[in-house]
């Protein structure tokens, strides 16, 4: 779509609005054009002006400064550079538009404080149609309405017969005619703010035409660090998601960020509810520290979390900005380095009542299930395993029972347990439901949402039990934003936010569930035994277990009680705004207030399970007893989650200065200083350092000039400090300054832009900080923390314990932020009107990471790390955008767009062991998560060459197992033989791409989305009982009561497959340490392509919606997550480490959003 | 409108006034080190603190010498619950050391953080104002003690070690924090000088037992600085040619390569001096009080009483220093076998008797007379594996009527005392008439034996000494264990020590050193040595020579230290390991439950030992960092 000149300015009569205000009713006004009729208001503002042969844009300009109305025009329908000669006094605004514009057959429109100029139409068919070749061309009438947005009449819109000087414009109701058309002429519509659309003329003769709002009008404005810009003259890097591309199946929006926008590394690893937030990194992860990094999240100027973010409703989402480089983020200075997220709610705009609500129901399914092998092959695999490694032993399971159970003879001794048919449905159905009034009058305007969404998991709840174990996630917003003009002068906003989770689920979680699958013995037990006559009083749940060994049984794991978590977050703001041009002209002040409260409980209610064994007494007859060997507690126990318990206090202030002033026609100044305070407290604190605030304060600013849309300069700092360092190195300083160049706004570009007619290029260089360094759980590295040691008693009966000290961080008085220097370089660039390509080339220096020392002799006996700012990392890559959008003449529209985002990061010094010989072992330009580990070359081939290879790990290998790289060739495989291996596990690419397509009343939307660059482990990371375990280990048949893999069953060493390269080496009914060492042999590629969005949509015809008191209904249906294209087969590739745990699911989705 | 101007402005000026000390968060007193000598009841934690880096000997994960040597044994897959086995297999390695005191991996406490909290507390305790000074020298000498004692814990495990007289400040350059290993005669040297340093200030007696056992006391500072003598003067660091060419990185030679025979005239004299003051201090070796519970038990049963008691009887008379903070009531749910009869429901601890002993180290046990098996002329030795029935006269011993092997008649008291086996009697566990006494049935699928996976003796015998007589089984689900702090120093071990040091330090055996063993063989049941060899053996004149005499008292000490964890540093100590640990693991056929097949004798593990394994290897990584660390030889 053509660019579009905005010029803004203010009017005497409203001359305390300000700017931010007045784009902000631009927007709406543009939204609001399609909802209301014009009111032919009387405007009392009068224009004086005298000249001679000058463009139609220093009228503009000029009408601009005296009535300080904004101007827009569309510069594809109007010439502004025509040359035009008037001279009036003190004429009335309107009759002087209309004196300027009917000279140039343009006409123009008024909302609000806004002046949209076009292209007149022809009042009056003039008919100069002449006979078609063929003789075929019939003639008739035709009538026609043309709708907007939410099936509201257009009035105004310019209606042309392509190739030819006939043309009308749509009345008041929307409505145009012909009174002669000939069938298969091309009618072209054209509407400021809308996309063009041709319709092609068939045979009927009542029309209904749909325009699309044009994206590029609505992202014209730019939400930027606290403030906006127009997107035309943006210098730093900042993207913005079109909240409808957020809305997916899910009540989790950071699901929805993979892919959606340049400059975002996104990628979902549970498909918990509740516990499935995606992680997400801003042009990658630069930072080896423990500390933050991933991006600060604002939601209407308020820091908040993931999860709060996550709980956002696309539909509730005015904007949704990414800040990616210096310039974007250097205001926000320490705290600013990893990028920033800025989303804005909306606000009411003035007009009667809009209630638009939103209803989905879905049904939600495992992508995929890791498959496990069946229990008779479980039982062989065994005792191949145990007789490969200890060939005397007894087999662990005998033949009788290997038999009897492959024909399924009595479970109760014979066990084949499924457990995950026992544990989970197949699939489970969600819902959402969202509401939203919004409307309001000259003084006041309100916007008010409540959605509601529940969330369930496909845990089955046994019938025995009357509570249910089952994930239940319930979650409900209610937002209200109000804006009241207290004064001409003074806008006051108040904004509540309630977000409160219901969560009902088992004691553990799901992700735990699913990783006690895979260690359940499959023939052990039963998950629950049938009482026997003995039995007979028993009121529990009888669950199977063995006496003789540790085991588990994941049903009493997933049934035996149940909790409960609450969680809410209440968030009220103040913001008032106030005009100062009284004092000087484009000056404003605005001052915010915000406090917001987390609190989250969580009540767990427990029985402890039974178990029994049971012991057959006539294998004949399968007389069996059982034997309760665990005692355990039948009524419920109760307990609280401290470690989950969250409360937590944030106020917020921020008080802004700005000014903002074109002078003459060409030089755009801006200014604007900004002065925030932010003060936490948490209750979740264990130690007296952490429960102290967590506190900012600075200063920030910017300055932009600009000279005649062709030359931008901007410079930003942010001055600020942190509690966390000491006095010394409190604040810092963080500037940032860049230039842009509008190339296609110079003379020498016209000839080119018909093809181009965009052509950009920006640069930006900076600094920003990270404060958020080390773990959350540490602060305050200036000082020492002592806390408590070992505790020793003495004593014989009356023992004296006391408990020990011990100093647990050793002062540092110069730990400070770490200090990023980022470099960005972009090109815009528009073609033909239809494709927008934006690419940003980016570079990073981030310094001062913070670091354990590592080379510190164990013999100097420090009870903890000293750690210091010497770390430095480099970060560098690319995102690019390509945008496309046409529409037919058939009335069939396309938008599509891809985006595609390469970040790749490289220690640069990293305090590491100086290794004289082994220099593989150092990171020094490695991708901070690249995995180490050794060289798996292949499976031994016979127990010879184990002796006569290079001794490995455990020193009970034989012909099947794992043979290392001895890579220094000492002889034997250490810790010195591990090398960079794979790609980092943090993918460095992330793409998406999809289109939309719409024709008449449907509409079709896809979305792919993948990733590349990136390797996980197989086995990934299970966290059991608090401790991480990484690797094979966690597919390592047998140990540890672990489930065989259906991959491992089917390709595995052994002697019937004695294949050295076969999937898996050799089984091992005991833990391996050879095999299950971090190689190359378990290191598999996470690329992968995804089907991530699919929807198509049936928007009811108008004539059918308004019997039905409805403005407009629209039906669709859509999925996520399809179809995956990757090599990997085992789990869902996008879980990658996480593919033991709680599956992503795909979902199938109904929804009905209506308006009224 | 004026209102909201007043109200932005009172706003603005007062936010931009607070912004001074609005960063400023911290309170004035947040815990840190001064506050730890602020006042004694801090100084006083801090002493614990010292104190809480003793190793857990009694814990199984944190004693590597338990399964380090050849004295227990279990099935492979216990390694989780027993990691120093893993030591005894041979994976020891230096890329990640197995229990480690140089870098506190494996459960073992990190003894160079131990020496840093001992110097910070020395170099601040002086500064405590509510504190006399005489506490102050106590304390100070207490901590001086553990600081040899963690230095000497080093020693024995890596040899030269860095001595680290004084913490160096956080802020020296890494360059000067990169010290040299220290040669082991200075090491010795310096440990024995900081004990003797803190020989004046620590108490005869503990004023307030109840409160203080535990407390480090001159009787136990003059005992463990003897046994350090003794370890310096053993064939490992006193003129070991094998470490001759043993160097550092600058050339300094860390083991002195000449025998110096002087060194074992310090360990006796001061081993001397160490029984004379414990004697004085009242301990002498234990001897079991009879009860209400056990009056009537035999003199057979009193005598296996007094052998059990001088080590499971907390703070008995015998008993010097014992670990007041590591005690043992989960070894010894590990030990103790699963008695309960068939029909009962069990629930033993997690790994219950699972910790068995070896053949190896039964078969270290005299016979009746005292004396090595294959010596006793008296012995059957050559039907020592023939099955034979119990009788009566073996009631006390074993269950008259059941068949055993002829291995297990006629053996010294200490044999049944120590060591549980099929068809040997258990006294105790509740049941106090010895009559009536539980033996335990052993074969596979009897109540003790293999019944579950790993829940059985893999060996054949349970080490029953480290078990309380009192510690049973009192409901199907409950096991309750007579908990007893694990001794560390124990007056037989002086005796043995000194008995050693004497026979070294002439050119034959004195009739002291006979006395001292005959102390200790006398409270066992059995006769002296001299009467034992000269009337009972095939070889009377052992007792004449050296070395033969040496390899009594070797043999001696094995069995009376046997599974307190002093083998497998006394082997290393003797440079007897090569010969000792170099011999298959060995038990009976306990997968079998016909008496045939299980008094089979099977190899369970072959055991290697090599020059590298006296000593611990120092992990890569610590080497990578201090490049003026050498690696011990064969690493």
């Amino acid at each position: 779509m053509a660019k579009q000149t905005i010029l803004l300015s203010y009017t005497n009569v409203y001359e305390d609005i300000n700017r931010i205000l007045l784009i902000m009713k631009i927007i709406i006004g543009l939204l609001l054009i399609a909802t209301m009729s014009l009111s032919a208001t009387t405007f009392s503002q009068t224009i004086t002006l005298n000249v001679k042969d000058v463009t139609l844009k220093q009228v503009f300009d000029e009408i601009h400064q005296q009535s300080k109305f904004g101007v827009i025009y569309n510069d594809k329908h109007v010439d502004a550079s025509k040359k035009v000669t008037i001279a009036t006094n003190k004429m009335p605004l309107k009759t002087f538009l209309n004196k300027v514009l009917s000279q140039q057959n343009m006409t123009y429109r008024i909302k609000e404080k806004t002046i949209f100029v076009q292209p007149k139409a022809p009042e009056k068919i003039i008919s100069t149609l002449h006979v078609n070749d063929n003789g075929r061309m019939q003639q008739k009438g035709l009538k026609g309405k043309v709708l907007g947005k939410e099936s509201t009449p257009l009035q105004g819109v310019s209606i042309m017969i392509k190739g030819s000087q006939v043309g009308t414009q749509t009345n008041a109701n929307g409505e145009f005619a012909f009174p002669l058309v000939e069938t298969g002429s091309v009618l072209v519509l054209s509407y400021t703010g809308y996309l063009s659309k041709e319709v092609v003329v068939g045979s009927e003769t009542m029309l209904e035409i749909i325009l699309e709002e044009d994206p590029e009008s609505l992202e014209e404005v730019v939400v930027v660090a606290f403030g906006t810009q127009k997107k035309t003259d943006m210098v730093g890097s900042v993207t913005s998601i079109k909240p409808s591309n957020l809305r997916a199946p899910t009540s989790n929006l950071t699901t929805a960020l993979a892919g959606q926008a340049a400059g975002i590394i996104a990628y979902q690893r549970s498909g918990e509810p509740g516990e499935d937030n995606a992680d997400f990194f801003i042009r990658g992860v630069t930072s080896f520290g423990t500390g933050k990094v991933d991006p600060l999240i604002l939601i209407d100027g308020m820091e908040l979390g993931t999860t709060e973010l996550a709980r956002l409703r696309p539909d509730d989402i005015e904007s949704f900005s990414i800040m990616k480089d210096a310039t974007a983020t250097s205001l926000y200075g320490a705290r600013g380095a990893n990028g920033v997220i800025f989303v804005t709610t909306k606000q009411g705009r003035e007009g009667a009542a809009i209630i638009s609500f939103r209803s989905e129901v879905s049904r939600s399914a495992a992508t995929r299930n890791v498959p496990l092998a069946d229990p008779v092959t479980y039982m062989k695999l065994y005792n191949d395993a145990q007789y490969s490694r200890s060939p005397f032993e007894q087999p662990h399971y005998t033949q009788e029972k290997i038999d009897a159970t492959a024909e399924g003879l009595n479970p109760i001794l014979y066990p084949a347990v499924d457990w995950r048919k026992e544990l989970f449905k197949e699939s489970t159905i969600n819902h959402r439901h969202n509401l939203n009034v919004s409307g309001g009058g000259k003084v006041a305007r309100y916007y008010v949402a409540g959605s509601y969404a529940q969330d369930n998991g496909v845990l089955k709840v046994p019938t025995i039990n009357n509570y249910n174990n089952n994930i239940d996630l319930k979650s409900y917003t209610l937002r209200a934003n109000v804006n009241i003009d207290l004064t001409k002068n003074t806008e006051l906003i108040v904004r509540l936010n309630g977000n409160f989770d219901d969560y009902n689920g088992p004691i553990q979680s799901g992700t735990s569930i699913y990783n006690q699958v895979i260690r359940a013995s499959p023939v052990d037990f039963l998950p629950v035994y049938p009482k026997t006559p003995e039995f007979d009083y028993v009121q529990h749940v009888m669950y199977g277990g063995r006496a003789d060994q540790d085991f588990i049984n994941p049903y009493a794991y997933m049934t035996a009680g149940y909790k409960d978590y609450n969680r809410s977050l209440m968030m009220a703001q103040m913001e008032v705004k106030q005009n100062l041009a009284f004092l000087t002209e484009g000056l404003r002040f605005r001052t915010m207030f915000n406090t917001n409260r987390i609190s989250r409980f969580d009540i767990l209610r427990s029985s402890s399970p039974f178990y029994y064994e049971a012991t057959v007494t006539d294998r004949r007859t399968g007389e069996y007893f059982l034997n309760r060997f665990v005692e355990g507690r039948e009524y419920l126990g109760f307990g609280v989650d401290s470690d989950l318990r969250q409360q937590s206090s944030v106020f917020y202030l921020e008080s802004a200065m700005d000014y903002n002033r074109t002078f003459g026609e060409k030089h755009g100044l801006s200014g604007l200083l900004v002065y925030i305070m932010r003060s936490g407290l948490d209750s979740k604190s264990n130690s007296l350092q952490l429960s102290l605030p967590f506190r900012n304060m600075g200063l920030s600013g910017r300055a932009t000039y600009s000279y005649d849309s062709r030359y931008y300069a901007e410079f930003n700092f942010g001055y600020n400090g942190s509690e966390r360092f000491h006095e010394s190195h409190r604040f810092g300083f963080f500037p940032s300054a860049g230039l842009a160049w509008t190339i296609s706004n110079e003379k020498f570009w016209k000839p080119l832009k018909d093809k181009v007619h965009n052509f950009r290029l920006r640069g930006t260089y900076g600094v920003v900080g990270n404060d958020q360094i080390g773990s959350a759980t540490d602060r305050f590295f200036y000082l020492s923390e002592v806390g408590d040691g070992s505790s020793f008693g003495f004593g014989k009966v009356v023992r004296d314990v006391e408990t020990g000290a011990r100093v647990t961080r050793y002062a540092n008085p110069d730990i400070s932020w770490e200090t990023s220097y980022k470099t960005n370089l972009a090109v815009e660039l528009g073609l033909f009107n239809k494709i927008e390509i934006l690419a940003d080339f980016f570079q990073e220096h981030r310094t001062n990471i913070l670091m354990s020392r590592s080379n510190i002799p164990s013999t100097m006996g420090l009870t903890a790390v000293q750690r210091a700012n010497i770390g430095e990392a480099t970060g560098k890559g690319m995102d690019i955008s390509v945008d496309y959008n046409h529409s037919w003449a058939s009335g069939l529209w396309l938008q599509a767009r891809a985006n595609f985002t390469y970040a790749t990061s490289a220690y640069k010094v990293f305090e590491e062991p100086q290794y004289e010989k082994e220099w593989w072992k150092s990171r020094i330009g490695y991708p901070i998560s690249q995995q180490f580990g050794y060289i798996a070359e292949r499976l031994f081939v016979d127990d010879e060459e184990v002796q006569n290879s290079p001794t490995q790990f455990g020193g009970n290998n034989i012909a099947g197992d794992i043979k290392y790289k001895d890579v220094n060739g000492d002889g034997v495989i250490s810790q010195l033989d591990q090398v960079p291996i794979g790609l980092p596990l943090t993918p460095e690419i992330i793409y998406g791409a999809g289109f939309s397509i719409g024709w008449k009343q449907l509409d079709f939307s896809t979305f792919f989305q993948g990733s590349a660059n990136s390797s996980f482990w197989m086995g990934g990371s299970v966290t059991q009982g608090g401790t991480t375990t990484t690797g094979p280990v966690n597919i390592q048949p047998f140990a540890e009561g672990k489930q065989v893999l259906q991959a491992i069953a089917e390709n595995h060493y052994s002697m019937d497959n004695p294949d050295i390269y076969a999937m898996y080496p050799r089984l091992s009914t005991n833990h391996h340490a050879n095999n299950m060492a971090l190689s190359t042999w378990w290191l598999r590629n996470g690329n992968f392509l995804r089907v991530k969005q699919m929807e198509l949509g049936y928007s009811l015809p108008r004539h059918v919606s308004e019997k039905l008191h409805m403005k407009n209904l629209r039906l669709y249906m859509s999925g996520s997550n399809l179809f995956t294209i990757s090599n990997f087969k085992l789990w869902d590739i996008e879980m990658a480490g996480n593919g033991l745990g709680y599956p992503v699911q795909r979902v199938f989705n109904l929804g009905v959003n209506v308006t009224f | 409108m004026k209102l909201i101007r007043l109200f932005i402005l009172t706003v603005s000026i007062a936010a931009l006034a607070s912004c001074s000390k609005y960063l400023d968060v911290v309170p004035d007193n947040v815990r840190s080190l001064e506050y730890s000598f602020h006042l004694r009841s801090e100084a006083k934690k801090y002493l614990h603190t010292c104190y809480s880096y003793l190793p857990s000997f009694a814990a199984r994960q944190s004693n590597q010498s338990f399964f380090g040597a050849d004295e227990m044994w279990a099935p492979e897959t216990s390694i989780p619950s027993y990691p120093s086995m893993s030591i005894a297999m041979g994976r020891q390695t230096a890329a990640s050391p197995l229990m480690s005191y140089w870098t506190g991996s494996g459960s073992v406490p990190d003894l160079w953080e131990g020496i840093n909290q001992c110097n910070v507390f020395l170099e601040n305790v002086y500064s405590v104002p509510d504190m006399d000074v005489w506490e102050k020298d106590q304390w100070t000498a207490e901590v001086k003690f553990l600081k040899a004692y963690y230095h000497f814990l080093l020693v024995r495990a890596y040899g030269p070690i860095p001595i680290i007289r004084e913490n160096l400040p956080i802020s020296t350059p890494i360059e000067e924090a990169r010290v040299f290993r220290d040669p082991v005669d200075e090491v010795f040297e310096y440990i024995v000088e900081l004990i003797e340093e803190a020989e004046d200030g620590l108490p005869m007696y503990l004023l307030n037992e109840e409160l203080e056992y535990g407390r480090i006391t001159y009787p136990i500072a003059v005992g463990m600085k003897a046994k350090i003598l003794t370890y310096a003067a053993s064939p490992l660091f006193n003129g070991n040619s094998e470490y001759a060419d043993f160097t550092d990185k600058n050339g300094r030679h860390l083991f002195n390569a000449s025998y110096d025979p002087t060194k074992w005239q310090r360990a006796a004299d001061a081993l001397k001096v160490a029984i004379d003051v414990a004697h004085e201090a009242g301990h002498k070796l234990y001897e079991f009080q009879l009860t209400p519970q056990t009056q009537n038990v035999s003199t057979i049963t009193k005598k296996q009483l007094d052998i059990r008691g001088a080590f499971t009887e907390r703070w008995n008379e015998e008993i010097l220093w014992a670990h007041s903070s590591s005690f043992s009531p989960e070894i010894q749910g590990h030990v103790m076998p699963i008695l309960m009869a068939r029909t009962e429901t069990y629930n033993v601890p997690s790994g219950g008797g699972t910790l068995g002993a070896t053949m190896n180290i039964a078969n270290q046990f005299y016979t009746e007379n005292g004396l090595p098996l294959a010596d006793d002329s008296g012995w059957h030795y050559n039907e020592r594996f023939d099955l034979w029935t119990a009788t009566a006269d073996e009631r006390y011993y074993i269950q008259p009527g059941e068949t055993t092997a002829a291995l297990h008649f006629g053996r010294e008291p200490r044999f049944y005392a120590n060591l549980g086996f099929d068809r040997g009697k258990w006294y105790g566990r509740g049941i106090y008439d010895d009559n009536a006494s539980f033996h335990l049935q052993m074969r596979s699928g009897e109540y003790a034996g293999q019944r579950q996976l790993n829940r059985y003796s893999l060996p054949g015998y349970y080490p029953k000494k480290l078990v309380h007589y009192e510690t049973r089984h009192t409901a199907p689900t409950t096991f309750s264990a007579i908990s007893y702090p694990w001794p560390i120093l124990r007056l037989n071990d002086l005796y043995l020590l000194y008995a050693e040091a004497l026979n070294e330090m002439h050119d034959g055996p004195t009739p002291e050193v006979f006395r001292y063993l005959d102390l200790i063989r006398e409270r066992a049941g059995i006769p002296g040595v001299e009467y034992a060899w000269l009337y009972f053996s095939r070889n009377p004149n052992k007792i004449n020579s050296k070395d033969g005499v040496r390899q009594i008292i070797q043999q001696e000490r094995t069995i009376e230290m046997a599974f307190e964890g002093e083998r497998f540093w006394d082997v290393r100590r003797w440079k007897t390991a090569p010969l000792e640990l170099n011999k298959p693991i060995q038990g009976w056929d306990a997968h079998q439950s016909s008496v045939e097949g299980f008094y089979r004798v099977r190899d369970l593990f072959d055991m290697q030992f090599s020059f590298r394994d006296y000593f611990w290897p120092i992990s890569e990584n610590d080497l990578v960092v201090n490049k003026n660390l050498v690696q011990n030889p064969g690493w």
